[in-house]
């Protein structure tokens, strides 16, 4: 351990690491790091490296820690052995001990516990490398992975420090301010900044701790938004079609915002966050726009009209890029193949079904403005060409599962093929009947939103514009029954 | 510490809460009556027993020749531990200790160690070889509700009439543990939206969440910790930090003031 440093603030008010008092270090947060788990995120914040899996909601063991009403929530908060200077003990300490059980208790106000009795909801921290504020980096980290796991919650938690050096309060404490400073003070809070973790130690006046605060919500704040644009952009980046200029554009700007080493100057970078996000939500208006008169044309064209249902059909199903073109030609070419497709449909509706209700809605609100123009668009002229498509169409399915992609992306592709079938056999002999009925019969979610564009093109992307502003990124906020409009208070 | 309650009583204690009344007829404001011992068991350094209602805390001190820490070498050692003994409770099992048994000891351990109760540099024997390490060992003897506060109040009390035994090891004649600070826990429980000092079994049981603020005399708080899984408001914190060290400075002035005096 080095010696206490004369000053840690230095005479023109910055610390030693260079920033101001009332900013955090940088983030870097990544989603999904590990293919095992069910949601997993890795964060780097200043020094800190912490790595998070979540499994479940799945079977608690032992059965006695089973709750009949609730899911139990277990939180493992564990330290690398050389995570820090002198080596730690392998196992759980008092200290981790500790630290589990506080910050499970900042996760029991979010996590909607109840819609899994009897199952065990893990979290799993690792701290890979320990440069203070690693309880709140892991609630950070936690949170993403979580989200990634497809729990629902009422909410992200997002956690950040303050704390006195040299009589000052300041915002995140590093590895010098946390060993040689007068107070500690971790704060975890909600998206509506109800307070989910308090811990403090040191020395604080009630103002101190009041001024504390402010900096801590204004932290706390800003970690959000990094979290809501890292999940928004893996929620919403296509996964394949490089071809398609403007999902691609704003997932690339996401990424050099999110990931780029930041600089010291933080403050900034936020800001540029905000920008992309508010950016990327114009272009969807835009874009959405761009649909309604495309579907308003393809309405007219009476010899489009089965081609019309189809691709609204896969409009609502998010399917990507030539997922229209596929669906139709399936229909119009493949006969034989839909049988084998038949089977892996059946089996993919009930693996499907079990996540319709968590993933399902936000995808296709999400997905569909961006995606459909480019199809639409090129829809008409191309419908001639669905030979050169067949043979990508072919290939697709498996190059996505390969290629890992999210659950959801693989339910959108598959949900397509499931329909397909069904489809087609109605559709072909009722096509000018009911079409919208045979489309109805089918259980996917997204059938409510077909009708509603068939019927009303123009009305249906506008009521899902202002939906996707509030609600964002983060799935679980919206999903299940108390959803809504928790995220929007804090913003 | 997870009592089981029947609902009927958890919502007349609810009930009662938003009539501004609790179950045994207190204030919001009012603890439970608390007598404090010192100098039970002789053998230990330092003792002291409260009782809190019907809450039984005993404290002992024990001291001991150790070797530093390498990054504080002319410094004490201070080590809390916390048993909840199973004759407390028909909660409580034998065993190592439970979650909340270790949370407890690292609050009480917190408010002592941050608010700089123990002049732990007079501990110094040798600088880098020797010190004293002072062990806190709270047992709790029969648990009514509000450990943590019973637990503060006996850990700092058994501090204070602590004797160092320098005779013991020839180092000079015994003299009191030298303490700079006296660091009072109090806890509120947040029932409803309502905030109450000192909650019993009961209204731990029926409560959502309590928040324990650990303060000095100068008024200002050395330790805070929030138990529970219910969310706080940032305005209720500020709130039960008020109430807390307004709680805290009435304990040490009617109980610990005296210890003092008595050195």
């Amino acid at each position: 351990m080095s010696d206490k440093p004369e000053k840690l603030i230095t005479d023109d008010g910055l610390r030693l690491d260079g920033r101001h008092a009332d900013e955090i270090r940088p983030m870097k947060i990544e989603i999904g790091v590990l293919s095992r788990a069910d949601g997993s995120c890795y964060l780097e914040w200043g020094r800190n490296k912490i790595l998070v899996g979540v499994f479940g909601p799945r079977e608690a063991h032992p059965r006695r820690s089973q709750r009949a009403d609730t899911a139990v929530i277990r939180y493992k908060y564990n330290m690398a052995s050389f995570s820090v200077e002198d080596r730690a003990r392998p196992g759980p300490s008092r200290r981790s001990i500790e630290i589990s059980k506080v910050s499970r208790e900042a996760f029991e106000p979010v996590i909607m516990a109840e819609l899994f009795p009897k199952t065990a909801i893990d979290i799993f921290v690792e701290v890979l490398q320990a440069d203070a504020g690693t309880r709140t980096a892991a609630i950070n980290a936690s949170s993403i992975a979580l989200a990634d796991a497809g729990i629902p919650m009422k909410g992200l938690v997002t956690s950040c420090a303050f704390g006195k050096v040299d009589g000052q309060i300041v915002l995140d404490l590093n590895k010098e301010e946390d060993n040689y400073g007068e107070a500690d003070f971790p704060v975890a809070m909600t998206q509506d900044g109800e307070i989910t973790l308090l811990q403090m130690d040191g020395n604080l006046t009630p103002e101190e701790i009041k001024k504390g605060f402010e900096l801590v919500k204004k932290g706390c704040k800003e970690i959000l938004e990094i979290q809501q644009a890292v999940l928004k952009k893996k929620f919403e980046t296509p996964v394949e079609e490089p071809e398609e200029e403007v999902p691609e554009e704003t997932a690339e700007t996401e990424i050099e915002v999110v990931e780029a080493e930041p600089s010291l100057e933080y403050a900034p970078e936020a800001v540029a966050v905000e920008e992309v996000i508010e950016e990327a939500e114009e272009l969807e208006e835009e874009l959405s726009e761009e649909t309604t008169e495309a579907c308003a044309v393809d309405e007219e064209a009476p010899e489009c009209e089965k081609l019309e249902e189809l691709i609204k059909e896969a409009e609502a199903e998010v399917v990507e890029g030539e997922a229209i073109e596929e669906v139709i030609e399936a229909e119009i070419e493949e006969e034989a193949e839909e049988e084998a497709f038949e089977d892996e449909a059946d089996f993919e509706a009930a693996f499907e079904a079990s996540f319709e209700e968590v993933s399902e809605p936000e995808e296709i609100e999400e997905l569909e403005p961006e995606e459909t123009v480019s199809e639409e668009a090129e829809f008409e002229p191309e419908i001639e060409e669905f030979a050169e498509e067949e043979a990508r169409f072919e290939e697709e399915p498996e190059l996505e599962e390969e290629a890992g992609i999210e659950e959801e992306s693989q339910l959108e592709e598959e949900a397509g093929i499931e329909e397909e079938p069904q489809f087609e056999e109605e559709a072909q002999l009722e096509e000018e009947a009911g079409i919208e009925e045979a489309v109805s019969e089918e259980t996917l979610e997204s059938e409510p939103e077909i009708e509603s564009e068939a019927e009303s093109s123009e009305e249906a992307p506008a009521e899902e514009e202002p939906e996707e502003e509030s609600k964002g990124p983060w799935k679980v906020v919206k999903d299940p029954s108390e959803s809504g409009s928790r995220g929007e208070n804090d913003e | 510490m997870s009592e089981i309650i029947a609902t009927l009583k958890k919502d007349y204690i609810y009930n009662l809460m938003v009539k501004g009344k609790r179950q045994d007829g207190r204030g919001f404001k009012d603890f439970r009556d608390i007598k404090l011992e010192t100098g039970l068991i002789s053998k230990a350094e330092g003792s002291a027993k409260v009782t809190l209602g019907d809450t039984q805390v005993l404290v002992g001190v024990k001291l001991q020749t150790g070797t530093p820490f390498p990054d504080s070498q002319d410094e004490g050692v201070i080590i809390t531990n916390l048993e909840l003994n199973p004759i407390a409770s028909p909660e409580f099992e034998p065993g190592p200790p439970r979650e909340d048994a270790i949370e407890m000891a690292r609050v009480v351990d917190r408010g002592i160690r941050e608010s700089g109760a123990i002049d732990i540099k007079k501990l110094c024997i040798t600088v880098g070889e020797s010190v004293w390490i002072v062990f806190i060992d709270v047992h709790i003897l029969n648990d009514d509700g509000n450990l943590i506060d019973a637990s503060c109040l006996a850990a700092i009390a058994a501090l204070m009439t602590t004797i160092v035994p320098n005779e013991q090891h020839g180092i000079g004649p015994n003299v009191p543990l030298a303490m700079k600070e006296i660091p009072v826990g109090v806890t509120l429980a947040k029932i409803g939206s309502k905030l109450m000092v000192d909650p019993s079994l009961d209204e731990e049981a029926v409560c959502e969440t309590k928040l324990t603020v650990v303060s000095g005399s100068d008024g200002a708080v050395a330790g805070m910790q929030k138990m529970g899984s219910a969310p706080f408001t940032e305005a209720e914190v500020l709130e039960a930090i008020d109430m807390g060290c307004e709680k805290a400075a009435e304990l040490r002035e009617l109980y610990l003031e005296a210890l003092v005096k008595r050195e």
